[in-house]
């Protein structure tokens, strides 16, 4: 059958002609370029790895990860790959997510969506999944208004794409950039950082106090592509992660109903856009369950981020507008949900969210001032991939915390945990090395990405930081969020916090057969 | 000895190196419209190598698969014998090779392949016909084809074809998960590149009714299947076939031949 379709195929009077008009001068062209009486192939490029001369020895560094064409997060450009192996190497060494599987897969593409793979591909064949598209449609389209909001790291990584010094601080400049793309309102993801901060918080002191029966160590839930490994590798471990929704998630649910309530707005015409650098934010922002405000509205449609776009992105953006960043005038974030503390800013460090939790935390528990030390945690900053602290916190005891970044990193502790043999309380993880200053999304500003540039974005960040007064540095002083609990959430883990800002975990251990770790 | 190439199916995560390297090394073309790896990629000019991505049932289960589809490189391949002007030809080391000086372009070796490999250049001016060469000119260097040097996973090995069937066997002998069938061992008479799996190969677009037979021992019988052909264009190819031979008899002369 397959034959005869093939036949008819040739007499097609196309393929006639073409046949009749090639036939000979088949030869002719042959003898004329006078090289083919050699086999055909053979004439092109492999890199230096493959190039072995006597050769069957299997190469360190070859191939490549696999890719979900489905992926809302990563895609590749298969005519850019040059087999070099530094997706596959990153992937599988510093993010132990490749190869951590038995083979056969079973019905997944196996990736937490992290982007460190983006980062390190030398010829930019792996990036994100481009949805500026999208967007740009519904800046457009008059019926909706498009507000957007800016996760703490984009601010130390979007100059680098105009030329600026590794860690530059843009916030203002970024302010103003995206208004003049066109969004309706610019706010900011410090906010429900800060949100974040209250309601991670006040289930740590529930686990703690025993309100709870939670178990503990209790794990931060912010880092989508920490997240996604978890529900892989480690599904038993669920019930430690925080319930609370990512500072992303937490702001797309709150701005559809409690903003939308407030200015009078129909949610339906939201169209609700994130920047972030991050590209694990795209996938994160699809799940089924992130609809609140859908739920909330009755009407399922409704998501609570419509639309993700990296710092990579933004930046195409914006030099596509002929826009030139640096010499922008700073403007301000909007009101309303536009207040960030220096502890919501902090997020983006490794370290960052832990600090920010436990300046909070103290303040909770003893309803004292928050000591200077807790204002400059030197133990779990810089860029150890793991790192503790223990505190003496009045009335309660010493608490211990870990922070680790790098999932290479996570899968030591994780296995203490297993084994019951952790002494921690609170365990800050994040995907990526770093944490979100180096996310998947941020600039590629050194390749693969270096700790140079890594601890000029963090020293930005602390620097910020600390050059607020002391109430601007604590989440729970932040006086929109106060203002979001007291005409709306009333208090933290309230029911209606509940519903809008906590999540329940998918295990995702059906997916693969994880390898037994030696 | 002849060598060849053990695929264990089992092993693939779909990522699409070998389609690459391929590529890379035989400069061959990237279309988007033509895929080499995915949901339904073809073999063509371009894309001697292809990874099809298989959603399949394992104990009631929904399961992924992925294949990786060439030239098998028969052991008596049935394009070679329906070639008259001996532009196929096999190799001593296993590979069947094509070499377009001595193309005629009758297209009878896509009718005769049992796999359906050959394909013809159709948006060329000069077109050739085309498939995996098995890179050749690495195998006669004693390196592994460029696909199988470039695999993560190791889904590939490189061989002697009698080592790598004794190796499939105690694959498919000693681990209960794989079918008990080794595609290629016997197939169109044998291949050199063979296939494990853990899913039946019909169920993976496997043609299973491939005679086993040496497929030349009647490629007579193939040609008849040709009619329309063999009649239109037996005057024009009986031409070309005279003028190929002198080239060839100038070739000899100069000493430039490929062997036969
Ligand atoms: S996004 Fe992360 S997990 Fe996925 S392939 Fe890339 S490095 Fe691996
Ligand atoms: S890092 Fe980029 S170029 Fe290198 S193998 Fe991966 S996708 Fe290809
Ligand atoms: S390189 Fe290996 S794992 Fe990747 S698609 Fe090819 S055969 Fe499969
Ligand atoms: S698979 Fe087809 S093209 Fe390849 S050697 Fe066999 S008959 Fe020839």
């Amino acid at each position: 059958m397959d034959k005869q379709k093939g036949l008819n195929k040739e007499m097609t009077r196309r393929g006639f002609l073409k046949l009749f008009g090639g036939l000979g001068l088949v030869g002719a062209t042959a003898t004329l370029s006078g090289c083919s009486k050699e086999p055909m192939g053979g004439e092109g490029w492999m890199p230096q790895q493959y190039q072995v001369a006597a050769s069957n020895y299997p190469t360190q560094v070859r191939g490549r990860i696999p890719i979900d064409p489905m992926s809302p997060s990563i895609m590749r450009d298969d005519e850019k790959c040059i087999l070099c192996g530094q997706c596959l190497e990153v992937c599988q060494n510093v993010q132990t997510v490749f190869g951590y599987y038995e083979l056969p897969v079973v019905n997944d593409t196996i990736c937490v969506n992290c982007g460190q793979c983006t980062l390190w591909c030398p010829t930019a064949a792996i990036t994100e999944k481009d949805d500026t598209q999208r967007v740009l449609d519904a800046i457009e389209d008059p019926e909706k208004i498009v507000i957007v909001q800016t996760a703490p790291a984009t601010r130390v990584g979007l100059g680098e794409e105009f030329g600026l010094p590794a860690g530059t601080w843009v916030e203002g400049q970024q302010v103003a950039a995206l208004k003049q793309l066109g969004f309706d309102k610019v706010f900011d993801t410090n906010f429900t950082a800060d949100l974040t901060i209250m309601e991670e918080g006040t289930e740590l002191i529930n686990r703690i106090t025993g309100k709870s029966d939670a178990p503990l160590p209790q794990f931060t839930s912010c880092s989508p592509g920490w997240v996604k490994f978890c529900e892989y590798y480690y599904p038993d471990l669920l019930p430690n992660m925080s319930s609370a929704k990512s500072p992303q998630q937490m702001f797309g649910a709150v701005l559809k109903t409690y903003y939308a309530k407030k200015m009078n707005i129909d949610p339906e015409k939201i169209f609700s856009v994130s920047i972030m650098p991050c590209t694990a934010k795209k996938f994160e922002c699809q799940r089924p369950e992130f609809n609140s405000a859908g739920k909330y509205w009755n009407k399922e449609e409704i998501r609570d981020v419509d639309a993700v776009l990296t710092v990579r992105e933004l930046a195409r953006m914006i030099k596509a507008k002929g826009i030139d960043l640096p010499n922008l005038p700073e403007e301000k974030y909007d009101p309303v949900l536009g207040e960030g503390s220096g502890a919501g800013l902090i997020f983006g460090n490794t370290g960052g969210v832990m600090e920010a939790a436990v300046r909070t935390a103290y303040f909770v528990l003893t309803e004292q001032d928050v000591p200077d030390l807790l204002f400059d945690l030197k133990p779990i900053r810089g860029l150890d991939g793991i790192k503790e602290a223990a505190l003496d916190v009045p009335g309660v005891g010493t608490i211990k915390v870990a922070v680790v970044h790098g999932l290479s990193n996570a899968r030591p502790i994780l296995e203490a945990v297993r084994r019951g043999e952790s002494p921690y309380h609170f365990i800050e993880f994040m995907c990526c090395p770093g944490g979100c200053i180096a996310g998947g999304g941020q600039p590629r500003t050194a390749l693969p990405p270096s700790d140079e540039v890594r601890a000029a974005r963090i020293a930005t960040m602390y620097g910020k930081d600390a050059s607020y007064n002391r109430e601007h540095r604590l989440s729970h002083e932040n006086s929109e969020v106060l203002t979001l609990y007291n005409d709306f959430l009333e208090h933290p883990i309230s029911h209606l916090a509940h519903e809008l800002l906590h999540t329940t975990y998918t295990d995702r251990g059906n997916k693969l057969k994880a390898k037994k770790l030696s | 000895m002849s060598k060849g190439v053990l695929v264990d199916l089992t092993k693939c995560v779909g990522c699409g190196s070998c389609t690459v390297a391929c590529k890379l090394w035989n400069k061959r073309e990237f279309d988007k419209d033509s895929p080499a790896v995915g949901l339904n990629p073809q073999l063509d000019d371009q894309n001697w190598t292809t990874v099809s991505f298989n959603e399949v049932q394992k104990d009631g289960q929904p399961v992924w698969r992925f294949v990786k589809q060439q030239c098998l490189h028969c052991e008596h391949p049935a394009c070679a014998s329906a070639c008259f002007a001996k532009a196929f030809q096999k190799t001593p080391e296993g590979p069947v090779i094509y070499y377009p000086h001595l193309c005629v372009g009758c297209r009878y070796c896509m009718l005769a392949c049992p796999f359906d490999i050959p394909k013809f250049e159709w948006d060329k001016s000069f077109p050739l016909v085309t498939k995996c060469q098995m890179c050749s000119t690495k195998v006669a260097e004693g390196q592994a084809p460029a696909c199988v040097s470039v695999c993560p996973t190791d889904v590939m090995t490189f061989g002697e074809r009698d080592e790598l069937l004794a190796l499939a066997k105690k694959t498919i002998d000693s681990d209960n998960r794989y079918v008990k069938h080794i595609y290629g061992e016997n197939e169109a008479g044998g291949t050199n590149w063979i296939y494990i799996s853990d899913i039946p190969f019909e169920e993976l677009g496997f043609r299973t009714d491939v005679t086993t037979r040496p497929i030349p021992e009647y490629s007579h019988d193939f040609l008849k299947y040709t009619p329309a052909v063999a009649i239109s264009w037996g005057a024009l190819l009986t031409g070309l076939y005279a003028y190929t031979k002198r080239r060839n008899k100038i070739a000899k002369e100069e000493n430039k031949d490929v062997p036969m």
